[in-house]
């Protein structure tokens, strides 16, 4: 084994940190990287806590959609929309409102809405995919993310969602909180729940949108979702546990962006796959825990009823 | 806190649940309202909570007809059970009160009235670490962070321990005592010790019986 070999690793990743200072792109799918690692998790632990954890998959599937229609429009019908992206963004709201209206519609059943949009998006994407010139790389992209060809217009869109958002948590905390643990307290202390609604629905599709961008459709979900179920599982209150998904959401990007750079595999991919590595290192360090625990408890009651 | 129903009839579809009920509650009051499982009792609840929407002129809350009122912080509702809430998820005790005051609470008050309610050491606990009766506090608890002129209770008592149950007879009594108008939904008002000023007995979605009752202790 040469010696390049053994430092081959150390080489890469000095390499990802000199393109990171050096390219442009490198910064871009940084920045994006960092912003989609903190406002993804950030909505996704509201989306957990009213049990809506599926919504994420629907709206991504639902959003693909609208990316697929705007590549018909381009391709096909040569209209000037500019990116599909702004189409992907309508489809993801359209998405939200629609799930809101067939939850509201189907009281007892409120599940069957994501199966009825995630059909309804699956199927346009077929469509127009296939109307507008197939499986190109275009798709591949929108399916597994493309971070490191987000557009300089695509950063101006996601800092100022990131800063509407942290605004919005900001002003409307409590309300936000009393809304997502107890519908029902909140609209007895006078809140008018349904408002609220419309615009967490909102949010939450413009971030799913973006999101897309980083993981792609299929792994949307997993970046909104995951770091929260880990975080669940050690945090001790609830801005803790924010924090915590935050964090872990963060390391995820960093690491999965490094990975990626290294061996030069997708990015949406390693994003996931630290994700999932850090939920698999959290639930099998709780579970160690709570058999050390156990097992000093049993130990300590043993000592205690000894003969003398 | 005054509320008066004139004979409402309330139903769900073409089921008629409460029928001809009218009744006073004078501000400062402390009614039980008894009755066997699908009395009424708690549909009735709903529609004084604005949860049922009853016809007009049919409820009034102090002296405002219902659909009109809009001071709902001034009543505080304390549920039959906790289903609503999601506490699987890591939230502190302290945090479920602090977002629950939509104003702002000054330290010492907010102490005190843990304090009075029996949670102080529980502040820092996490939701999801509390046994049944001490959850029953913290709903408490939250029902009164905006300073109620009114608490409902429904069931209170069920499926806690007899010590919690003394101990919550003891805390609505003195908040009854302290100005609070109390509405407490219980099977059994031999078995309380609430110290009540009038009680209604519903039976089939009817008033049956009315009672004034001289406090005595």
């Amino acid at each position: 084994m040469m010696i390049e070999d053994v430092f081959e690793p150390l080489f890469l990743s000095m390499g990802f940190i000199r393109a990171i200072l050096e390219r442009t792109f490198m910064q871009r799918a940084l920045m994006t990287g960092v912003l989609i690692g903190f406002l993804a998790p950030l909505i996704g632990s509201f989306v957990v806590i009213k049990r809506l954890s599926m919504i994420a998959d629907t709206l991504s599937h639902f959003t693909l959609a609208g990316l697929s229609i705007g590549l018909f429009f381009i391709n096909i019908l040569a209209l000037p929309i500019g990116d599909p992206l702004y189409i992907g963004m309508i489809f993801a709201v359209t998405g939200a409102l629609l799930i809101e209206a067939l939850r509201n519609y189907y009281q007892n059943y409120k599940e069957i809405s994501m199966p009825i949009v995630i059909s309804l998006g699956t199927a346009l994407s077929a469509l127009f995919i296939s109307l507008s010139g197939g499986f190109t790389s275009t798709v591949y992209n929108y399916l597994f993310g493309s971070i490191l060809t987000v557009s300089q217009q695509f950063i101006y869109i996601i800092t100022a969602t990131t800063i509407i958002v942290i605004v919005l948590i900001a002003v409307f905390y409590k309300k936000i909180v009393i809304v997502s643990f107890d519908e029902s307290y909140a609209r007895l202390l006078g809140i008018n729940v349904n408002v609220f609604q419309f615009f967490t629905t909102i949010i939450l599709g413009l971030v799913i949108a973006l999101a897309i961008e980083t993981v792609g459709v299929l792994l949307v979900s997993s970046l909104m979702i995951i770091p929260v179920a880990a975080a669940m599982k050690v945090g001790r209150s609830f801005k803790n546990t924010l924090l915590i998904a935050i964090l872990f959401s963060e390391a995820s990007v960093l690491l999965g962006l490094w990975l990626s750079y290294v061996v030069g595999i997708p990015s949406g991919a390693t994003i996931v796959l630290f994700n999932i590595s850090i939920l698999l290192l959290v639930v099998i360090i709780k579970k160690l825990f709570s058999i050390q625990q156990t097992l000093k408890k049993d130990s300590s009651e043993n000592e205690k009823t000894k003969p003398i | 806190m005054r509320i008066k129903v004139d004979n409402l009839s309330f139903g769900y579809d073409y089921r008629t649940v409460l029928k001809n009920i009218s009744f006073t509650l004078e501000s400062g009051e402390f009614l039980v309202l008894v009755g066997n499982n699908g009395s009424g009792k708690s549909t009735l609840v709903k529609c004084l909570l604005g949860i049922n929407r009853v016809p007009s002129n049919r409820i009034y809350i102090d002296d405002i007809e219902i659909h009109q009122y809009r001071q709902w912080i001034n009543i505080g509702y304390v549920p039959q059970k906790f289903d609503d809430f999601n506490y699987e998820f890591p939230i502190t005790v302290n945090e479920i009160l602090t977002v629950s005051r939509l104003s702002k609470i000054d330290e010492e008050a907010r102490l005190s009235l843990l304090d009075k309610i029996g949670i102080l050491e529980l502040q820092n606990e996490n939701i999801n670490s509390l046994s049944g009766g001490q959850l029953q506090r913290v709903f408490i608890a939250r029902a009164l962070m905006n300073n109620p002129k009114l608490l409902i209770l429904d069931e209170p008592t069920v499926g806690v321990d007899s010590d919690s149950i003394s101990e919550f007879y003891r805390l609505i009594n003195n908040l009854n005592a302290e100005g609070v108008s109390i509405i407490l939904i219980t099977h059994d008002v031999k078995a309380s010790k609430a110290n009540f000023t009038k009680k209604l007995r519903m039976e089939n979605g009817r008033l049956t019986e009315t009672l004034d009752n001289e406090v005595t202790s």
